[in-house]
């Protein structure tokens, strides 16, 4: 009979905080990330738009400058919610193409082969999980969305004055709120899906597959039916006339608000329910 | 005792209509304990149990006193090692080790010293700058050891850790796992290698078809099924003929203390010995005292099936056993 005596002792030192945790796997999904030459091309494109709009909001306030390239003050479009929703729009669909490219590689490969188990068997559950890969979308679609918007915003501000930014500020939150509800849905879809498609490059095609057939399915609905109710499967649409609402423009869609307000709830609840049910340490082998 | 231990109180889990196992208790103390079983026995089954990756259907588990539903407790003092052949792409050894440490919640200089120390008990020190991916499956082995030792865990669960290890290795790992038992932890591993669970296990577990089918030291479970399955010794002596009769005699001795038990009495080739069954071992072991007094020259004693490999056998079949 062996006869072992306690001489080992517990770790009392000091420990990480345990809600900061999900960031480390920020960390290491970048620097895998970033490894992709594509990645970091099609990154710097996604800056080309904001750039642009700088570029204008700097010339609608530089009479020398218009003048010197022969242009009219009214030939530019002013700076209102309109502009800042084509800006949503326009860096919206980048972030579908970047959500597409880089959500698939968080999640499935982690399942494809088990390893989820690797990250469950610390003291990490799965709701830190999906917020660490979440994290990492998060992040990157900020990057060329809310955050280059508060920049324009800024530039705006700064070369308006209090004058401008009283009767707008509105336009801020918009700017955050507007984007963010777009990545979460973006996220949650990528984690989603590729939790259940596994395969990588299938999950991607996933990913635009829900938003482009989706988009055509409406299309069809809404012509056969003779109904707007089809554009409701069309999640571009949808997020469009929250923007819109949200801009106070007229060029959202003719979706009722709130009816897009649900089908948005839905859709996340649908997705955290995919999630919940695919995100476990184990595999069943039916 | 029950905060020492791992407890495991008539648990059961299915997955729908696949049983994975069934009404399990278990209480297991510090030291090494072998799940042994065929394949689809339930040992990975029970191993994510104890883990807190699979939840029981019904029953209750208990870690060190510490359920398997709060991973935020149960992971500071477990370490884990599943089979799945599954790592982070592009990661080297060392990082592998260093970023799962980080999830631990130890800070990043400490994690840097156990991620070294880590990677120096499994002896992949000049590896570790190398991408995993790139490693043979016995490096990928040691470097799963390696995280989930990594921490300097209480308890240690390894799903078939001996798999793919070369002898050397592999002798070092068993070492390692005898110095974790020494200092009072619980090494708990499956294992397909009867003879290495044989030399390392203080107790083991074998499992069938999601049942457990025997529990303890491989002795008391042998001595547990002698009724049904008499224990084999095989004696040395130069009088094997001799010592076959007086075995049988001594079960007819009106003195049922002097009783041995004795069903079978095989002589082996060119009288080397005789091989005996007995339903009674301590009883035939003192009567073969009683037979050494009476003269009969004995060179040597051999229980001949008294381990794991004749136990397995026994229990869950010989067609497994040779796996």
């Amino acid at each position: 009979m062996a006869v072992y005596k306690q001489t080992y002792k517990d770790y009392e030192g000091r420990r990480t905080a345990t809600w900061s945790r999900f960031l480390i796997l920020m960390r290491f999904s970048y620097a895998r990330l970033f490894q992709s030459r594509f990645l970091v091309l099609f990154l710097a494109l996604c800056f080309f738009y904001p750039v642009g709009c700088a570029t204008l909001i700097y010339l609608s306030h530089n009479s020398p400058a218009l003048a010197m390239l022969k242009l009219q003050s009214n030939a530019l479009p002013p700076i209102d919610g309109t502009f800042f929703y084509v800006f949503c729009v326009v860096q919206g669909v980048l972030a579908l193409l970047l959500t597409a490219f880089v959500g698939p590689n968080l999640v499935s490969p982690d399942l494809a082969n088990g390893g989820l188990a690797l990250y469950l068997s610390r003291p990490f559950s799965r709701t830190e999980y999906v917020a660490g890969k979440m994290a990492v979308l998060f992040v990157l679609l900020s990057l060329i969305t809310w955050v280059p918007g508060l920049l324009l915003y800024a530039i705006q501000a700064s070369c308006t004055g209090w004058t401008w930014i009283k009767p707008n500020l509105w336009l801020a939150r918009s700017l955050i709120v507007g984007p963010v509800l777009w990545i979460l849905l973006l996220s949650l879809i990528a984690l989603a899906l590729s939790a259940w498609v596994k395969w990588r490059i299938a999950a991607g095609a996933c990913v635009l597959g829900l938003h482009f057939v989706g988009a055509g399915f409406a299309q069809a609905i809404n012509e056969i039916l003779r109904t707007r109710k089809g554009s409701l499967i069309n999640l571009g649409e949808v997020i469009h006339t929250i923007w819109g609402s949200l801009f106070d423009t007229s060029r959202g869609t003719d979706l009722p608000v709130t009816q897009a307000w649900i089908v948005l709830g839905v859709t996340c609840v649908l997705c955290l329910g995919l999630l919940a049910r695919r995100i476990r340490g184990f595999e069943v082998v039916k | 005792m029950s905060g020492d231990r791992i407890n495991l109180d008539n648990v059961s889990r299915f997955y729908g209509e696949v049983l994975g196992v069934n009404r399990v208790t278990l209480s297991i103390p510090p030291g090494i304990t072998s799940l042994v079983g065929p394949n689809g026995s339930g040992k990975t089954t029970l191993m994510n149990l104890i883990t807190g990756l699979v939840r029981p259907s019904r029953g209750r588990i208990s870690v060190l006193g510490v359920a398997p539903s709060q991973p935020e407790k149960l992971f500071r003092f477990v370490g884990y090692s599943t089979q799945f052949d599954a790592f982070p792409k592009g990661l080297t050894g060392s990082q592998f080790i260093y970023s799962f440490l980080r999830l631990s919640g130890r800070p990043a200089a400490e994690c840097r010293e156990l991620t070294a120390r880590a990677i120096k008990q499994v002896g992949l020190v000049e590896a570790a700058g190398r991408k995993v991916a790139a490693y043979s499956k016995g490096m990928r082995q040691r470097i799963r050891l390696a995280q989930a030792i990594a921490h300097d865990p209480r308890v240690l669960i390894l799903d078939e850790p001996l798999n793919g290890l070369d002898p050397l290795v592999r002798s070092e790992t068993i070492a390692l796992f005898k110095r974790y038992a020494a200092e009072g932890r619980h090494v708990v591993v499956s294992s397909h290698v009867l003879h290495e669970v044989d030399m390392i296990s203080d107790q083991v577990v074998l499992m069938s078809g999601g049942y457990v089918v025997a529990e303890g030291r491989i002795r008391g479970v042998r001595s547990e099924i002698q009724e049904e399955r008499p224990m084999q010794f095989l004696i040395r002596c130069k009088q094997p003929s001799l010592l076959a009769s007086k075995a049988f005699e001594q079960d007819r001795v009106p003195d049922a203390q002097r009783r041995c038990g004795v069903v079978e009495a095989r002589l082996l080739p060119e009288g080397e010995g005789v091989l005996v069954k007995t339903r009674d071992a301590d009883a035939f072991c003192r009567a073969l005292n009683h037979l050494a007094l009476d003269g009969i020259d004995i060179e040597g004693v051999i229980p001949a099936d008294d381990n794991v490999y004749s136990v397995y056998e026994y229990l869950i079949g010989s067609e497994e056993a040779t796996q």
